[in-house]
């Protein structure tokens, strides 16, 4: 089983999903057997506000470690993760980035804070 | 982001599959959004979607009115067994559309520094009208439009009309599958000239080969900009 522990920036308590890859997809939005995708259906709300369809940039989240069991950046991620706040060198859009690695062992950590918006104004 | 809901006022069929879904928001109520930026649209999960765990589905469409407009404008195709759009075209006037947004980073605030070239194919000229009505306003380099579609061209009396009044814009209309070679004929192959900005929106592949094509003709990565629904 391919493991995925979840900390959160916020101070939530992390999470630690396991999972098969070989299953996929999990739910429906997101590539499937994405980080997105094992995170919406093991009931963690990770923001993806474009539907998982790499539009914007607010399923970013930091990798800590395992990063090698994920499918690599393509250019269309690094073009969005360019503009994404708080970027790391290991930060990866979790609607893009696919666990192959049937034994993966992944840390992972949700900022905080997305910028791609602007406030909507109740006059 | 919060959840807003805004009512269908009407809707204007520009051809049998493509349509624009105007919106009005509680009165008082508006929503900034920078030219360019997408709501997402919260919409009943399909019956067919079985696996589906959430309550609704999230559908990204671009704003293809200006900030100033007085209502949202969404323009969009039917995509045949797409869950999002096939709801969207099945709604009457007065009904309730609940959203996010606005979203995205492929935006333009002022006109570039430089010429501008706006490539659109079909309904990638949604964002790109916003976009390009910003940039005229403050344009001091040439821009362009050059629009692949196939039909009726979307917006085409309004953008042909721009042109005709502001020497600065160029507007050209040509067939989706001839929007490539066009592109190289004109910013790659012409000249030498790499200052050029690039606004690239359309719908699948095309939007990629476009980018890598001007990337690798010499244009700077930021200097292409893009959005592939």
């Amino acid at each position: 089983m391919a493991r995925i522990r979840v900390v959160f920036e916020s101070g939530q308590p992390e999470r630690v999903i396991e999972f098969d890859p070989a299953k996929a997809p999990f739910q429906h939005d997101g590539r499937p057997g994405s980080i997105l995708d094992v995170l919406l259906a093991n009931g963690i709300p990770l923001e993806h506000a474009c539907g998982g369809n790499c539009a914007c940039t607010t399923c970013h989240v930091i990798v800590k470690q395992g990063g090698n069991a994920l499918t690599p950046n393509e250019e269309e991620e690094d073009d969005l993760l360019d503009k994404a706040p708080g970027l790391t060198p290991t930060s990866r859009l979790g609607c893009q980035a696919v666990v192959t690695d049937p034994n993966a062992e992944i840390t992972i950590v949700v900022p905080r804070y997305t910028i791609n918006q602007v406030s909507g104004t109740h006059g | 982001m919060a959840e807003r809901e805004a009512r269908l006022a009407r809707v204007v069929e520009h051809a049998p599959d493509t349509r624009s879904l105007f919106l009005r928001l509680p009165p008082g109520e508006r929503l900034e959004f920078r030219p360019g930026q997408f709501v997402s649209c919260l919409l009943p999960v399909p019956s067919s979607c079985t696996s589906a765990t959430a309550e609704r589905i999230i559908r990204p469409y671009s704003l293809a009115s200006s900030p100033d407009d007085p209502e949202l404008e969404l323009c969009l195709n039917l995509v045949p067994g797409g869950p999002g759009s096939h709801h969207l075209f099945h709604l009457t006037e007065g009904a309730v559309v609940h959203f996010t947004g606005p979203w995205g980073t492929f935006v333009l605030d002022r006109a570039p520094d430089a010429e501008a070239v706006f490539i659109a194919d079909g309904t990638g000229i949604a964002p790109i009208r916003p976009m390009l009505r910003r940039a005229l306003a403050t344009a001091r380099h040439r821009l362009h439009l050059l629009h692949g579609i196939d039909g009726p061209a979307l917006y085409g009396d309004e953008l042909t009309a721009l042109a005709r009044d502001q020497s600065i814009l160029t507007v050209e209309h040509v067939p989706s599958a001839r929007l490539r070679d066009e592109v190289v004929r004109r910013w790659i192959d012409a000249d030498d000239e790499r200052r050029r900005h690039f606004f690239v929106c359309g719908v699948g592949d095309i939007v990629r080969t476009l980018r890598d094509l001007l990337r690798r003709g010499g244009y700077e990565r930021r200097a292409v900009q893009y959005e592939k629904w």
